[in-house]
């Protein structure tokens, strides 16, 4: 049922006029912050949009003035742990509530749920002062060790997605499978897992996006400036005097682009995980 | 494969959550509870925590501060939380129009929200620049001389709103996931009757996506008591506090000042904030929510 341009009937018109409208809003910052950064210092405090010569080398002395590398790597060291415990611990997590009948399962599964709702300002200073008394602030290990026990924040949510998934995959495949003699781990790793790829991967994406933005828990855990995050590390030379504002802004527009990126290919788990994360919760 | 004994093998597989259950909720919980009654210097070990009863409560009723960062949030909270649904609703309504070139708005008012906050915050630092930045400029065209927002303690918080509504995308795709499960033969039925454009929209869309706008609410408020990054980057609570939102205000006692016990009731009493509000939200909502498949009537 596509509607053809001729057929367009006046609020059709104005539907998409205002639709237009608006995405000028949201693209002409993003625009200005692009054309910004490849400006001359001088051409920043200027009027026009457009640089005269695209300076394309203030990203790579803003990667130089910004250690940029540095806080990627930082990053990383993060990421790559939190993302594996979060997929493989989530995943387990979900098969025991999905195939399981234990004893005070639902009672648990509610305090799951209840979990999405509370505040994280609620544990966030006693986790701290956890971490503090055994000497483990100012490492990555706060920001990592959460995620292998289920997920960070509880990892409620992406518990609860995963299970919605796994019950849904047929009971006679594991069944079978035990029949043959596989024992639960077995049936878990070679039959559940493989099967629940879908929100596997959506929580591999919204986990990637997580640590990517996050930015008050390295503030609070990270204190030495080597140990710096790309999110923490960017707002941290906000104003310094060696730090122009079009290097500032083509950092800006390095953060920027693994998130775009992931967005631009992966489109349906983004939209998929926000519809479904208020259906969960409302 | 019903046997009792097999079936305790979920607890094993659950354990993980389990102990993250225990040792990075329930335990932080109840800590926080004893601290938020306590004081303690952190620099100290645990066995100088002394307990003080009330008195970081009641300090915290009389602290001028405690009540502007209040004052900051809600003032966020009621404005930004109507202006972004009123705004979220009509982009959604126009997106779940049925032409070509939907999916790519769809795509572009999306975007902002993937963008990690820090970088937003920088972008809009830039944008709000009274000298240079490209907010001015563009006001400056309509003639009008634009205010030094971020750096103006009377423009300050609404900066933050306008800046919030650049990314509304989230709140887009829940409407719109909310107006497509309105059933289609709604609108013809409408259609049939006479209604209008605007009569098929107030009295059809609105009222069935009504659970969403719920959602939308109870999010939104929750959000204002969470805002951090933003306010923490572009403001740091400032011009004279006027963007001292609650949730910077409790890292500032929490990290800056490093009163752990005053910064434990103040999360106690958001905590609680936040339950109340979405308690009313709920208990209020049979009223004027409508659920598909509802006998009510």
């Amino acid at each position: 049922m596509q509607t053809s341009l001729r057929k367009f009937n006046l609020s059709q018109w104005l539907a998409l006029l205002i639709l237009i409208a608006g995405s000028a809003i949201v693209l002409v910052p993003l625009l200005w912050t692009v054309s910004t950064s490849l400006k001359t210092p001088a051409e920043v405090f200027g009027d026009s949009f457009f640089p005269q010569k695209w300076i394309w080398s203030n990203y790579s002395d803003a990667v130089r003035a910004i250690p940029f590398f540095l806080f990627l790597r930082n990053t990383l060291i993060i990421l790559v742990p939190v993302m594996i415990g979060t997929v493989f611990t989530g995943a387990l997590c979900a098969y025991g509530f999905a195939r399981f009948n234990f004893r005070g399962k639902q009672t648990l599964f509610l305090i799951l749920l209840a979990t999405m709702m509370l505040p994280s300002q609620v544990t966030l200073i006693p986790t701290f002062l956890l971490f503090k008394q055994v000497g483990l602030t100012n490492s990555f290990l706060p920001l990592i060790l959460p995620a292998f026990f289920g997920g960070l924040g509880g990892g409620a949510f992406n518990i609860f997605l995963i299970r919605q998934f796994m019950r849904g995959i047929p009971r006679e495949l594991d069944e079978s499978a035990f029949v043959d003699g596989a024992n639960r781990w077995q049936i878990f790793i070679r039959i559940m897992a493989p099967l629940s790829k879908a929100p596997l991967i959506a929580v591999s994406i919204f986990t990637f996006m997580g640590v990517w933005n996050d930015f008050q828990g390295p503030l609070i855990y990270l204190n030495s400036n080597e140990k710096y995050t790309l999110a923490l590390g960017l707002s941290m030379f906000k104003g310094m005097y060696n730090v122009e504002w079009n290097m500032l802004m083509a950092a800006t527009i390095l953060i920027m682009l693994p998130a775009l990126i992931l967005f631009f290919i992966a489109q349906k788990y983004f939209i998929e995980g926000i519809s479904i994360s208020s259906a969960v919760k409302g | 494969m019903n046997n009792t004994k097999s079936d305790r093998a979920g607890y094993l597989f659950i354990l993980p959550w389990l102990l993250g259950l225990v040792i990075f909720t329930l335990g932080p919980m109840i800590f926080s509870l004893i601290l938020s009654f306590s004081k303690w210097d952190v620099i100290t070990g645990v066995e100088s925590i002394q307990y003080v009863g009330l008195d970081n409560f009641k300090a915290i009723f009389h602290d001028p501060l405690f009540y502007q960062s209040l004052k900051v949030t809600f003032i966020f909270a009621l404005v930004s939380v109507p202006l972004f649904q009123v705004a979220s609703i009509l982009i959604a309504v126009l997106l779940n129009m049925r032409s070509r070139g939907m999916k790519f708005f769809r795509l572009i008012y999306f975007m902002p929200s993937v963008i990690p906050a820090v970088a937003t915050s920088m972008m809009w630092v830039m944008i709000f620049n009274p000298e240079y930045g490209i907010l001015n400029e563009a006001l400056g065209w309509f003639g009008i001389q634009g205010p030094a927002w971020l750096q103006d303690p009377n423009y300050a918080l609404g900066a933050l709103i306008v800046m919030g509504l650049w990314g509304i995308g989230n709140t887009i795709i829940i409407y719109l996931s909310g107006l497509q499960g309105v059933p289609e033969d709604l609108y013809e039925a409408g259609e049939l009757d006479g209604a209008g454009i605007f009569r098929r929209f107030f009295s059809i869309t609105l009222p069935m996506i009504t659970p969403t706008i719920f959602f939308n609410l109870i999010m939104g408020i929750i959000g204002g008591f969470q805002y951090f990054t933003q306010a923490f980057v572009m403001t740091n609570g400032g011009p004279l506090n006027s963007t001292l939102f609650y949730n910077l205000y409790l890292y500032n006692k929490a990290f800056i000042e490093f009163d752990m016990g005053y910064a434990s009731a103040l999360s106690w009493i958001l905590f609680i904030i936040i339950l109340l509000f979405t308690l009313l939200v709920i208990r209020s909502s049979s009223f004027w929510v409508y659920y598909q498949g509802d006998d009510r009537d």
